[in-house]
């Protein structure tokens, strides 16, 4: 199967192509570019949905993965590198969020982003072929080329296109994630020389490591331990997760609108999706002996998050730490070691990523009709602009995790499989309680924010019209929300393939 | 047959006499001619080597390093014209515009 | 049961009357109007059908739709469970909509109010999502549509944006509730994983039980001691009757929200910005009722409890006292029905508590139908008024507006409990309940019944006092204003609702006249029969929800136990008796207080106490400071702790290989010479360091 081959092909030429294109085509262009993996992704997942039910854990059963292909790359120190990608139930719905979000995120570039248009539309595209690979790839090389991959055309985009604070933003964000690869990089290999490895297959090494015996004991705690700890802090800060998460809101508030519905809704999965691959399926023992102060962490992320959104006036900055604040709960259920639990926090991925997609979107459709995000600066936006402002409100609640919208049914299930997860013991109900409490906390601060932007007397202080946005800006809005409710009603969409892939993983623990 | 220590004795003296130059004096030219004593103490050691293990490898190197002598001789003088050009000197301590 | 196969019907309609008004309302007469009469009428019509139906023994509870098929975990699904209390509860709801709608063509279309395809749409969707509330047959899915209802709850109050009290209202009524729903959440997934299934009722298959429900479960887990299966226990490390309790109370959370129980009712009047159809709907008749209703559906699991029993009832019975206190004072004629509604629904938890499960219910029917005509008939004195609310501009609207006043009268009447009006009959018999309750149990659950009868029987002079005040304040005496003495007058689509509720107000009692029944011994206290179904066999079989059950559950595992030192009927009699006296007590200080042409305001001989009702025992500025004066400054202090220490020690880290570098590179003089040094003193310590590790020395 050529299928993955093809998306990153089609991607990384149209990137060329876009980049040397004029101007003036380069949004059209990379829209009409981005489609056609959006289109195949979407018809492979529909494949996979009538074709590969049941379809395994890519790393456990290898097998069983979907669109697979592995050709033979290169050969050193006794290990073997290979062109080694495929899907299963974890990555294939992310790969379509990747695909769908790219699309829909050029589009809404088209109003804000005035110059050096085919540059950045290149770049939009050259990063989606990285991130399509980072969720295919199987093979730990190619997917660590993919995954620093990522980081470069992030650099540029909010380096160049970014607001007054982009040259500090964007490196900060540089830095900071590839400090935090470097040392994932560390722990990783400390356990690749330590086993008798021969291959950087991502199958072959869970299977390495789980066997692994007899390995030496650093710092006074097992290699084990200490490689996974050092992985956790790596995937961490892409996540980002308390207290490494600084990086995020100065990214986001630089960053232009696309790049930040590009950042939140698919590069953070990056990291739990990284998280769950190695640090949970590549070592299930130790991630079960650091449950609860894991689920700490992840349970102070959702309140510090929260509470920090509660504090700020820029409505991007308000959604940046409302995601650390959802982040949180994808933490809290993988470390549940239970199927409502870690499928929950797969679609949490899913259903996050779409939502953030769409607040982001629609905070810089509002932007680019006020050119302010802060909540002070206007009210009674509902008057002028009802249909961008019914999205945001639908979009806010959707946050808020209103019932048959996808938001609720990924916290609901991870919150219904922390509550009582053996991995916590008697800790779990009370960790799950607090976690819940994001949901009051998160009602508190979007509620207000609408209530200061978007109702009241119209007030702003503006030579601009402000007016209804043109179609094309808020056509992504109502896709991403169809596809919100869509997954809210119908979560097993993706959450029975997501059960599926998942269950390999929950019994490598044991069940629990 | 001599001894391999009193070829090392010798090429470390003459590695010495190279450094002692390059480290006192301000002369480009000087600096050459001490880069090229040391190169050619490390040719001694490897020729020695080379007679006391048997095996040609040492001369080959030895080969390498002249030619490699000779090559950086060529850029040197290069160097050192064009520093003559621009501060009209070749004292190698003038030019300190390569700094932070 | 062919009505049971269109049942999802009732839900569907009303969400399609949503649709239709949101995309086409504006290109529809009447802004979407007539869907949404359409969809409501239609419901109505599938309701009678399946109240008929279930009248006629049969009940359903099926599982229609899978919501998330659980792999080695549990399944989430959708259900429709019909039983006597969903078909009441569903044909209270549809009629209220049904009249509302129509009522709303007076008060909304004919006023020119712009945004009406939103305003029904907001409707629409609230009809449906609270008929899925009712229909619902596990707790996870009445949660959803508890969250829905939250919501268009939200989008109604906030129905005029434009202006400031509105939407701060809205946001007031979500975050309040959604505090409760907090509680309600950890309460769903903690039964979920304690149980396993969230079902109200068993499913049964050809008298085969295939899905056990919850209620059950923890009655099998208390009374018979299999807790084998309930591994929450262990985690918790609580008995099984513990526990219950705890799960009971989280889920209470939730209903003290949405049913404006102290001390979360701040919402409720404040929800009054909100158009006055929308506050006859959802704030007073359904949505509010929602918390009730929940607690009567799954009343089997609060009867094995006895604290969590007690606590309804006094939160209840202090509810039913409070909010009458502030009603006393208000100005605002929908500022008194609001409070008036928090204390009737704090009668109904008391009635709950005290193991008046039929009373509540009752007293949940008439009060649907009597406080929906009291604000909707207020709601046509505020068109008359041009949208003035304070009775203190009203006056002598009396002879002006014969049929809303007829029908105010009539539903003051049953809100103030004369009788034979609607709230009579079941106000009594919730507080019947309570006294023979509180005079049979022993211990603390005593106490705390005889407590809360005492203040629920305060309440009632309460009610009488304020309920005519309200009424001789409008219509009796002068009109104070101008406006009064020339209101705006009223269609037919205003008179014809109030029409319909003003005469059922009147005879809605007359299901449940209990002291008539004892008295004559006839069988006329319908209600019970309905929800008490036949002695054998039959849905109470099945279901497990019927009120005998209930009974049984309240006596044996709780230990509530009737006591009746009167007798049956002498104790019946008197609780009647005392009752009402104090009703017509309350009511006749009123008349004789504003009766004349030019009354005033006696109620500030009550001094401070005036100011601290006026003030809402200064409620809302507590709740106010802990949202702004608590938490948004904890959340200044944590966003600078995050800015200056977090951040700080990433940005410290960069300063500090900054500032290194700055000084490293001075090292990078220029001068050769200086190079050649560095490189040979570097030499030098490579050698000797390889020289003490290799142990040259």
């Amino acid at each position: 199967m050529v299928m993955v081959a093809a998306l990153l092909a089609i991607t990384l030429l149209g990137a060329g192509v876009v980049m040397l294109s004029p101007d003036r085509y380069a949004g059209k262009l990379a829209a009409a570019v981005s489609a056609v993996p959006a289109l195949l992704s979407v018809y492979m997942y529909w494949a996979y949905l009538t074709q590969f039910e049941g379809t395994g854990n890519a790393l456990l059963q290898p097998g069983d993965v979907a669109f697979g292909q592995q050709i033979p790359w290169i050969d050193f120190g006794g290990l073997t590198i290979s062109y080694y990608v495929g899907l299963d139930g974890v990555s294939m719905p992310l790969l379509a969020l990747t695909t769908i979000l790219t699309t829909l995120a050029i589009v809404s570039a088209w109003t804000p982003i005035d110059e050096r248009q085919s540059q950045f539309y290149g770049l939009m595209l050259f990063m989606e072929t990285s991130l399509i690979g980072v969720f295919s790839a199987l093979d730990f090389f190619l997917w660590f080329v993919f995954w620093e991959g990522v980081l470069i055309p992030m650099y540029f985009l909010i380096g160049v296109w970014g607001g007054p604070r982009r040259k500090y933003a964007a490196i900060k964000f540089f830095v900071y994630t590839n400090v935090a690869s470097l040392v994932m990089f560390a722990g990783l290999f400390a356990l690749v020389f330590s086993t008798d490895l021969t291959s950087l297959a991502l199958p072959a090494m869970a299977e390495a490591f789980r066997s692994a015996s007899g390995l030496p004991t650093v710092f006074g705690m097992n290699l084990l331990t200490l490689s996974f700890i050092l992985m956790f802090f790596g995937f961490a800060v892409k996540v980002p997760v308390f207290p490494f998460h600084t990086w995020l809101p100065d990214a986001h508030v630089e960053a232009p609108t696309p790049v930040s519905v590009m950042l939140a809704g698919v590069l953070l999965k990056m990291g739990t999706y990284a998280l769950l691959r190695f640090n949970f399926t590549m070592l299930p023992e130790v991630a079960q002996q650091l449950a609860v102060p894991l689920a700490i962490v992840g349970v102070v992320s959702v309140i510090y998050g929260a509470m920090l959104a509660l504090a700020q006036r820029d409505l991007k900055r308000i959604v940046a730490y409302s995601s650390i604040s959802s982040m949180g709960y994808v933490i809290l259920g993988l470390v549940a070691f239970t199927p409502h639990g870690m499928g929950g926090a797969t679609f949490q991925m899913i259903a996050h990523g779409l939502i953030s997609g769409l607040m982001f979107m629609s905070v810089g459709v509002i932007y680019n009709v006020t050119h302010t995000r802060m909540v002070g600066d206007m009210s009674g936006l509902a008057d002028k602009m009802p249909w961008t402002v019914g999205i945001f409100v639908s979009a806010a609640f959707g946050y808020m995790g209103l019932p048959l919208m996808a938001g609720f049914a990924a916290e609901f299930l991870i919150f219904q499989g922390a509550f009582d997860a053996a991995t916590l013991g008697s800790a779990a109900p009370v960790l799950t309680a607090a976690a819940m409490f994001g949901i009051v906390i998160v009602a508190g601060y979007l509620l207000w924010a609408m209530q200061r932007t978007l109702f009241g007397a119209f007030n702003l202080e503006t030579d601009y019209t402000v007016s209804e946005a043109p179609f094309h800006d808020v056509a992504p809005l109502a896709v991403l929300l169809l596809l919100v409710i869509v997954l809210g009603v119908n979560p097993d969409l993706s959450y029975e393939m997501i059960q599926n892939s998942i269950l390999p993983v929950i019994d490598l623990g044991g069940g629990a | 047959m001599i001894p391999v220590e009193s070829y090392l004795l010798l090429s470390a003296a003459v590695f010495c006499i190279g450094l002692f130059g390059i480290l006192t004096r301000k002369n480009a030219l000087i600096f050459l001619m001490s880069v090229e004593l040391m190169l050619n103490a490390a040719n001694i050691n490897f020729v020695a080597f080379s007679l006391q293990h048997g095996n040609l490898t040492g001369q080959v190197f030895t080969l390498f390093t002249m030619a490699l002598a000779a090559a950086e001789v060529a850029v040197g003088i290069g160097i050192v014209l064009v520093l003559y050009r621009n501060f009209s000197d070749v004292d190698v301590t003038i030019p300190t515009t390569m700094r932070w | 049961m062919a009505a049971f196969t269109y049942a999802p019907a009732i839900v569907l309609l009303p969400f399609v009357s949503f649709l239709v008004a949101l995309f086409l309302g504006d290109r529809m007469p009447k802004g979407g109007a007539l869907a949404g009469i359409a969809a409501t009428g239609g419901s109505l019509a599938l309701s009678i059908w399946v109240a008929l139906t279930v009248a006629g023994g049969g009940v359903y509870n099926e599982f229609v739709y899978t919501w998330v098929a659980g792999i080695e975990s549990v399944t989430l699904r959708f259900g429709l469970l019909l039983d006597p209390l969903s078909a009441l509860m569903l044909l209270i709801v549809t009629l209220i909509s049904f009249l509302v709608h129509i009522f709303s063509l007076g008060y909304m279309n004919d006023e020119d109010e712009t945004g009406l395809p939103r305003y029904y749409a907001g409707l629409g969707l609230f009809t449906a999502s609270m008929l899925g509330f009712v229909v619902a047959n596990n707790l996870l899915m009445a949660f959803m549509f508890f969250e829905l209802v939250g919501l268009c709850s939200y989008l109604l109050i906030g129905f005029w944006f434009r202006e400031d009290g509105p939407p701060s209202a809205a946001k007031k009524a979500f975050l309040v509730t959604r505090f409760g729903d907090y509680f309600f959440l950890i309460g769903v997934v903690g039964v979920v994983a304690t149980f396993g299934t969230g079902l109200f009722a068993p499913i049964t298959e050809g008298g085969e039980v295939v899905a056990q429900s919850f209620p059950v479960l923890a009655e099998h887990a208390v009374v018979d001691g299999e807790t084998a299966g309930i591994a929450m226990l262990d985690t918790v490390g609580l008995g099984p009757q513990a526990w219950f309790t705890v799960l009971g109370l989280l889920v209470l959370g939730g209903v003290i929200g949405k049913s404006a129980q102290f001390p979360l009712h701040t919402w409720l009047p404040d929800a009054m910005e909100g158009p006055t159809p929308v506050s006859a709907l959802i704030h007073a008749a359904t949505m509010v009722a929602a918390g009730v209703y929940l607690v009567a559906r799954m009343y089997g699991f609060y009867a094995i409890s006895p604290t969590a029993l007690a606590v309804i009832a006094l939160v209840g019975g202090f509810t039913a006292l409070f909010a009458a206190t502030m009603g006393l004072v208000k100005q605002e004629i929908k500022q008194v029905l609001a409070y008036s509604t928090i204390s009737q629904y704090g009668y109904m938890m008391l009635a709950l508590g005290s193991g008046g499960y039929i009373a509540a219910v009752f007293h949940l029917t008439t009060h649907a139908v009597f406080k929906a005509l009291l604000f909707l008939g207020a709601g046509s004195v505020i068109i008359a008024m041009h949208h003035n609310e304070n009775m203190w501009d009203m006056g002598g609207l009396k002879d002006k507006m014969p049929v809303t006043y007829y029908a105010f009268l009539s539903g003051s009447l049953a809100l103030a409990g004369i009788l034979p009006f609607a709230g009579f009959w079941s106000k009594d018999e919730v507080l019947y309940e309570a006294l023979i309750h509180g005079l049979g149990s022993e211990g603390g659950l005593a106490t705390s019944y005889i407590v809360a009868y005492a203040m629920g029987l305060l309440a009632v002079f309460f009610t009488g006092f304020y309920t005519f005040r309200m009424v001789f304040l409008t219509f009796h005496g002068e009109p104070r204003t101008d406006t009064a003495r020339d209101p705006h007058g009223v269609r037919w689509n205003v008179k014809g609702p109030l029409a319909v509720l003003g005469v059922l107000a009147a005879t809605v009692g007359f299901i449940n006249m209990k002291p008539v029944a004892e008295l004559t011994g006839a069988h006329i206290d319908f209600l019970h029969a309905w929800l008490e179904g036949p002695e054998e066999g039959g849905w109470p079989a099945a279901l497990v929800t019927d009120s005998h059950h209930y009974g049984e559950l309240l006596h044996d595992v709780a230990g509530v136990s009737a006591g009746e030192p009167l007798g049956s009927i002498g104790t019946l009699l008197a609780s009647a008796a005392v009752s009402l006296a104090l009703a017509v007590a309350g009511a006749g200080l009123a008349t004789t207080l504003y009766r004349g042409p030019d009354p005033v305001e006696h109620t500030d001989k009550l001094g401070s106490l005036k100011t601290l009702f006026m003030h809402n025992y200064y409620q809302d500025e507590y709740q106010v400071w802990l949202a702004t004066g608590l938490t948004y400054p904890l959340a200044r202090v944590m966003d600078k702790f995050d800015q200056g220490v977090v951040d700080g020690v990433v940005n410290g880290v960069s300063s500090v290989s900054l500032f290194s570098g700055q000084r490293i590179r001075r090292i990078q003089s220029g001068v050769v010479s200086n190079y050649a040094t560095l490189l040979t003193l570097g030499l030098v310590l490579l050698l000797a360091a390889f020289g003490i590790i290799g142990g040259w020395f």
